[in-house]
């Protein structure tokens, strides 16, 4: 079942008199399950494909349908609520709010939803546990070592379990290790709990996790394999 | 929308640079606390002139006289002006000033024929009796704004220079500014002052049955006594006072434009830390846009965050200046008019809704801006 569906989609940007167009009347297509692999040169639009997928980037032209709705009609406060929902994002850089733990910067995501204390400390737990971070709850991300901060960004896009996890190069900045651990988390998310996964990456080996690759390069999408 | 993770959020992220943010509370506490000094003085000159009598009430001096203690009228010259067709009753008082140009912390002293005393003025005794007044010589009524700023009760000496008196009584009264007068004998004054006055008076204060014929009656008046030892010049209270405070007045709207002016300037501090603290976390708020947070949401937060600062700073600027009025007691005083500090609930909650008003105002640009920009361009700016 199609789980996202681009059909034409188009985004440029315009600076001064030049216009760099890194989507060009794209159409895709991902399986709901799918662990997808994005591939491709720096600045080939890889970010900006993730942006339209979560609805923080409107398309000019082109459809982007995800979970059968279609995100660009959306306004900005009801696509606030969807992404809250089925969205999980983990960004290029992790992100995490400086001045709050680990802890607290996990459960930030389930202030939007009507849970009791109980309920979000059960989620938060769970979702630190899944990372392999409990012990480090109370620390504040300045405490932690990147790859620690990258486990907990992603915690925090699983936290409120969305059937999505957007991943931009999640493993750009760590080692070896670091990087293993993180991907193995991904891959456990996708095998055991049915996530649609979009992975961007640079790292061939991350690459080899997917079940799909697809390569981005001027504007166009070439599929690369398939498993 | 869950309030604990809201508050939490405010919490850290003011305690984010804490040396910012109490700077910026300890501005908005002094210009909060300015503008309520000034309002409240402003209030209390109000509610000096308020009085309900003054209307009906005459104050001759002698003619001339550039202050209070430099009137002498002849005691005897009250039968006369008694005789006059519509006045009720004309009460003598000789009047002691600690100081007779404009200062803080005036001592205004009043001596009265203590037979006349009751039936001239309104004097709603809340402490002592009428009966140890009248016995002693040196026994004193004290109003009772001044008992609470020195702390008087019944039975206490009180001494200033050469005059001693003894409180007999505490009163209130209708006329606000007599509540800060001790009203004493008038021989005790007359004693104290120099021997060749001995026979004089201050002032005589003629109450009058038509409010109307105030003006007739005043002209008579000075006309009777235009041929005595001194001339004099008589007008209704209400205009004495307004005249007495007339500079005070002047100098009154000078300082509120001034204390405007500080809250304006305050405000633009305010306003240029919030936008400061908002630019530097317009990545982080991009990240909670793209979590799923929604902008109005986003935006109440930023706002709670300006006024709870800006509450904080009015409502600690607004307790120096109570401390202030209420330690230092001062009072203004003008020729004899005495100013307190008029510090009225009303007042405390203008201050809180000017803070607010401020801290709302100072948010609401930079706010706006951050929850609207796009999400992408922001990520790329943390
Ligand atoms: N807001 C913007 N304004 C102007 N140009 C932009 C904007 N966002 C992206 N671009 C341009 O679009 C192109 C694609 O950017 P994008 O960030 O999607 O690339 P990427 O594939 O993620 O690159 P990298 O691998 O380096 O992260 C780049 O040339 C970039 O400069
Ligand atoms: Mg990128």
């Amino acid at each position: 079942m199609a789980f996202v569906e681009l059909s034409g989609v188009t985004k440029s940007f315009h600076k001064g008199a030049t216009t760099i167009t890194p989507l060009d009347d794209v159409s895709l297509t991902i399986e709901q399950g799918e662990f997808f692999v994005l591939l491709g040169p720096s600045g080939s639009g890889k970010t900006t494909l993730l942006h339209l997928l979560a609805g923080i980037d409107p398309p000019d032209r082109g459809q982007v349908v995800v979970g059968g709705k279609d995100i660009a009609t959306l306004r900005a406060g009801p696509l606030a609520d969807w992404r809250a929902e089925h969205v999980g994002y983990v960004f290029q850089q992790h992100h995490l709010v400086p001045v709050l733990t680990a802890w607290e910067n996990v459960e930030l995501p389930l202030f939007l939803f009507p849970l009791s204390t109980a309920e979000r400390t059960k989620r938060v737990g769970f979702a630190l546990r899944a990372v392999g971070l409990d012990d480090r709850a109370d620390h504040y991300p300045r405490q932690l070592s990147g790859g620690q901060e990258q486990r907990v960004a992603i915690a925090r896009a699983i936290v409120a379990d969305p059937p999505l996890l957007l991943a931009d190069e999640p493993t750009g900045n760590l080692d070896h290790d670091s990087a293993q651990s993180v991907l193995d988390l991904l891959a456990r998310l996708h095998h055991e709990r049915g996530k649609t996964i979009v992975m961007v990456t640079h790292d061939p080996n991350a690459a080899a996790r997917g079940t799909r690759m697809v390569h981005l390069d001027k504007g166009r999408l070439h599929e690369e394999a398939r498993r | 929308m869950n309030l604990r993770g809201s508050f939490r959020l405010m919490r850290r992220n003011l305690a984010r640079r804490p040396a910012r943010t109490v700077l910026t509370v300890a501005g908005v506490a002094a210009a909060i606390a300015l503008f309520v000094l000034v309002e409240s003085l402003a209030a209390g000159l109000d509610r000096a002139v308020s009085g309900s009598e003054s209307a009906r009430t005459l104050v001759v001096y002698q003619k001339n006289r550039y202050c209070p203690q430099t009137s002498f009228l002849s005691q005897s010259e009250a039968v006369r002006i008694a005789k006059i067709d519509g006045v009720e009753s004309v009460l003598p008082v000789k009047v002691f000033l600690s100081n007779c140009r404009t200062s803080l912390d005036t001592v205004a002293f009043h001596g009265v024929p203590a037979d006349l005393l009751f039936d001239a003025r309104r004097i709603d005794l809340i402490a002592g009796d009428r009966a140890t007044f009248l016995q002693r010589g040196d026994a004193a009524l004290v109003g009772e704004a001044f008992a609470q700023r020195r702390g008087l009760d019944v039975g206490d000496a009180f001494r200033f220079n050469r005059i001693e008196v003894q409180v007999a009584g505490i009163f209130r009264s209708p006329e606000p500014i007599e509540e800060n007068l001790i009203v004493t004998h008038l021989e005790l004054l007359q004693r104290s002052g120099a021997v060749n006055k001995l026979g004089t008076v201050t002032e005589f204060e003629v109450k009058i049955s038509d409010p109307a014929r105030g003006r007739a009656i005043a002209a008579e008046i000075d006309a009777l006594l235009a041929t005595s030892a001194a001339a004099t010049d008589t007008r209704a209270k209400a205009a004495f006072l307004e005249s007495a405070t007339a500079d005070l007045r002047e100098i009154l709207r000078f300082g509120r434009l001034f204390g405007i002016c500080c809250v304006a300037a305050v405000l633009a501090l305010v306003a240029n830390t919030v936008a400061m603290a908002v630019r530097e976390r317009i990545g982080e708020l991009a990240v909670m846009r793209t979590l799923g947070w929604r902008d109005g949401r986003l935006m109440r937060l930023l706002l709670a965050e300006s006024c709870a600062l800006a509450l904080l700073g009015g409502a600690l600027g607004t307790a120096a200046a109570w401390i202030t009025i209420t330690t230092t007691r001062l009072t203004l005083g003008v020729e004899g008019v005495l100013v307190g500090f008029a510090l009225s609930p009303r007042l405390v909650a203008t201050a809180g809704a000017v803070a607010l008003l401020a801290g709302l105002l100072a948010a609401a640009l930079p706010a706006w801006k951050a929850t609207r920009a796009p999400i992408p361009a922001a990520l790329r700016g943390a």
